[in-house]
């Protein structure tokens, strides 16, 4: 029999140090809000002839759009964000690049207006707190019949506040590295995590449910394991064949919904690890009050500095 | 084991059925249509406007306003022949837009915002009857019209091209009105403007006021009843126009209007004119030849086959109750073949996703995973097909959603044969394993598939609460859809078929069940 529960502080500590990581980077470098959260043009436009990327971006900044961001996103393809234009200016600005680098046509073109751009960043922040809180409820109302149900239903919780932390975090760091900006993709995925982690997790509890009634072990620990180990086969598989398809997502359809399949990918992983490693143990900690173990060293760190 | 297989027949039925319900996936066969794809992937142009009341306005009047937009809208659209457009109110004050196939998003937007507003007005005149321009109200500062009985706005508008100001010939240049006792200088949204600039042009520019009838009603395009596009041949070449019909109040008003103008002054003075003004944009001054009309008149202007298209068709679908607001809210455009690239993508990706996770449940479940791969396979056709029937409008996102649930549809497949597994180990026979398994782990299935489900209904109400939102919505819908349906297939299908070996040789060899 493995001891999974006994691990448990290392979990703790691997995961404490991705988010710290995570928690670093989004201080430092933050996250890039695309257009759909602060408003602006995107647009995409494609040329029939080879395009210098550089020359690209000096006419645009010619142009008068300094803060413009240009990025080559394809073959000769190549996506302008600015400001919000006006039909005028935009008219203006393809004329100017067409005159300049040859003919082009426009492939995609998004814009939005600041009012707009407002009520969905407002929206999806209440969307992503209500899921929280919805989740804290209903896992709370699914284990009604167990002592202490509240228990199960924060320590959901706690894990998917860990999963969505660990996925903006790494995200953060990703969009440094690369530049890729937050989009509504970037939030469906992390409500699409929201919802597979909390499955992940009830499907253990579940199992911790079944084998306290039976009586397997007067040790909660014992008892939180042995579920832990039964359900192993099944949270490892099933996050296999979902992160099968995401791949295939990715390799097939890439950039359009790149944001969500990155999120949902990274929550995958962290999800996966918080439903067996995190949720569950901290169960455990709960129930023996090892509250205590989790800052051993704080105070004698104090009374060294 | 008879009534196994009743529900295996009965599930061959259904599976047969919804094959045929989704056959054609793509396009049109036999007279029956594909599935429904968003703009993103058959690309098109998705708008949202704000409309503008007046001050004042009370909830009430909005809302028949909104009525009353949405319906000129539509007649405008469906004079262009898009197909399926989508044109419907979102809140209290907002309107969407949709039309899939139409990628060119100026047209579209042009055709839209317009007011088309049509009203006619005649040049203003002085106490000795004659016509006043712009530098007779810049000459002095006057604080009064010159024809104080009409107390309606004044509209200039350029003579010709004003190249440093960007105004184009007959676009409105000033208005002036009256407020608080003095003559403010405006522009078309009514904040003032700096007069300077003007003296160069102010000589040319005649003050238009409203033309009224002599019961003091102004004439505009709400009086009338037809509006087309027709062509004379002059000797210079084809001369289109746009032939109006009045109603009889109209009628009344125009030949009122006529009469007065035709006696103000010689053919080819201004005061003979009849300005017609489209949305504050002078599109025709043409000289009164007649005394009376009774009820129709031609608008001219050198326009081109085009202009007139698109002027009758403003013109008979009616004036916009409000304006809307420029630019829009939210603009979204995709071409085409954008669009057509994503589904070939999206279905690679489809295909070999569900190949891999089939070969993989397959590798490690034996038997009981071929099982579960033919019940994935239900699971993707019983899907599609509720698509369809529904119907659910198939997006970039929620065929990404799609995908990705069909990862996830095997979950309570898993959950069931990880138990199966056990209960065997633990000594049951391998029926009674099946059964055990199936019962077992129906507790867990249910509770963690309803946070699934309870994360797409909030993604759903966060997509229907903001404006760039298929997306999202897409995804939740097609995610929810997929768990339910994966509920049924891989609990009463896998069952069904794996009841049928049973009993049988088969079912001897335990190694096919990988249980051991």
């Amino acid at each position: 029999m493995f001891n999974i529960a006994g691990k448990r502080f290392w979990y703790f500590l691997i995961s404490g140090a991705v988010i710290l990581a995570g928690i670093i980077s989004l201080v430092v470098f933050g996250l890039k809000p695309g257009i759909e959260f602060t408003s602006g043009s995107m647009l995409t436009m494609s040329f029939k002839q080879p395009v210098d990327s550089s020359q690209l971006k000096q006419e645009v900044f010619r142009l008068g759009y300094t803060n413009a961001i240009i990025q080559s996103t394809g073959q000769e393809q190549f996506l302008i964000r600015t400001g919000e234009l006006s039909s005028e200016q935009k008219t203006l600005l393809e004329a100017a690049l067409t005159d300049k680098f040859g003919p082009a046509s426009e492939t995609e073109f998004y814009s939005v207006s600041p009012l707009v751009a407002t009520e969905t960043a407002r929206n999806a922040a209440i969307a992503v707190a209500v899921a929280a809180i919805g989740m804290l409820l209903y896992v709370t109302w699914a284990f009604r019949k167990m002592p202490r149900p509240f228990r199960y239903g924060t320590c959901a919780v706690i894990a998917l506040l860990h999963d969505v932390l660990i996925a903006m975090g790494v995200f953060s760091i990703l969009s440094a590295i690369l530049g890729w900006e937050i989009n509504l993709m970037f939030i469906t995925g992390m409500l699409a995590i929201l919802g597979y982690s909390i499955n992940a997790t009830v499907v253990i509890f579940d199992r911790i449910r079944e084998n306290l009634k039976l009586g397997v072990s007067a040790d909660f620990e014992t008892v939180v394991n042995e579920s832990l180990v039964q359900t192993l086969g099944r949270s490892l598989n099933t996050s296999l064949t979902t992160i099968i398809t995401v791949l295939a997502l990715m390799f097939f359809v890439g950039a359009s919904i790149q944001n969500f399949v990155v999120v949902f990918m990274i929550g995958l992983v962290a999800g996966t690890f918080s439903s067996i490693c995190i949720a569950p143990t901290l169960l455990i900690v709960w129930d023996k009050k090892e509250w205590g173990r989790f800052l051993p060293w704080l105070p004698l760190r104090r009374a060294q500095a | 084991m008879r009534r196994n297989t009743l529900t295996f027949i009965l599930i061959l039925l259904v599976i047969g059925f919804a094959t045929w319900l989704i056959l054609p996936l793509q396009g049109e066969r036999l007279g029956r249509q594909g599935m429904r794809l968003g703009l993103d992937l058959v690309g098109g142009v998705h708008l949202v406007y704000e409309a503008q009341f007046p001050e004042g306005a009370t909830a009430e009047e909005k809302a028949q306003d909104m009525e009353r937009a949405l319906n000129t809208i539509s007649r405008r659209i469906d004079k262009y022949g898009v197909t399926d457009p989508i044109i419907q109110q979102l809140g209290a004050d907002r309107i969407l837009v949709q039309l899939p196939g139409f990628t060119d998003i100026e047209a579209a937007k042009s055709l839209v915002e317009q007011t088309g507003f049509l009203e006619f007005r005649s040049v203003e005149l002085d106490a000795d009857g004659q016509p006043v321009y712009l530098s007779n109200y810049l000459s002095d500062n006057r604080t009064e019209f010159f024809d104080r009985s009409e107390a309606g706005s004044r509209v200039f508008v350029a003579r010709r091209d004003i190249p440093d100001r960007k105004i184009k010939k007959d676009n409105p240049v000033v208005f002036i009105v009256k407020e608080g006792g003095r003559l403010k200088f405006t522009d078309e949204t009514g904040d003032p403007i700096d007069t300077a600039w003007l003296k160069d042009y102010a000589s040319e520019m005649p003050s238009w006021i409203p033309a009224r009838g002599n019961s003091g009603v102004q004439l505009t395009g709400g009086y009338l009843t037809e509006a087309i596009p027709t062509v004379a041949q002059q000797v210079t070449g084809p001369d289109y126009q746009v032939s109006i019909k009045w109603n009889d109040e109209g009628s009344i008003i125009f030949d009122q209007i006529a009469k007065r103008l035709y006696n103000s002054g010689a053919y080819g003075t201004p005061q003979r004119a009849l300005g017609i003004f489209l949305d504050n944009k002078l599109i025709s001054d043409p000289q009164i030849q007649e005394p009376a009309y009774n009820g129709s008149a031609v608008i001219t202007g050198g326009f081109t086959q085009a202009e007139v298209t698109e002027l009758a068709n403003l013109l008979s679908s009616g004036a916009l109750p409000m304006p809307l607001k420029k630019p829009p809210l939210y603009q979204e455009k995709v071409s085409a073949t954008l669009g057509a690239s994503f589904i070939e993508m999206s279905l690679k990706a489809g295909i070999i996703g569900l190949l891999l996770v089939m070969l993989f449940m397959i590798a490690y479940y034996r038997l009981p995973g071929l099982m579960a791969s033919i019940a994935l396979l239900f699971y993707a056709v019983l899907v599609l097909a509720l698509f369809k029937m529904i119907p659910v409008t198939l997006n970039l996102a929620g065929l990404g959603g799609f995908i990705v649930s069909l990862g996830m549809a095997v979950d309570a497949n898993v959950l069931i044969f990880e138990r199966m597994k056990e209960e065997f180990r633990a000594g049951r026979t391998l029926g009674a394993a099946i059964e055990a398994g199936f019962n077992r782990a129906w507790s867990a299935i249910r509770d963690s598939n309803v946070t699934t489900i309870l994360a797409c209904l909030i993604l759903y109400w966060l997509g229907s609460s903001i404006v760039a939102s298929a997306a999202v919505m897409g995804f939740a819908l097609t995610l929810t859809i997929g768990v339910l349906v994966s509920m049924l297939t891989a609990i009463t299908v896998t069952r069904t078929l794996l009841r049928l070996f049973v009993g049988t040789r088969l079912a001897k060899k335990t190694r096919l069940f990988n249980v051991v």
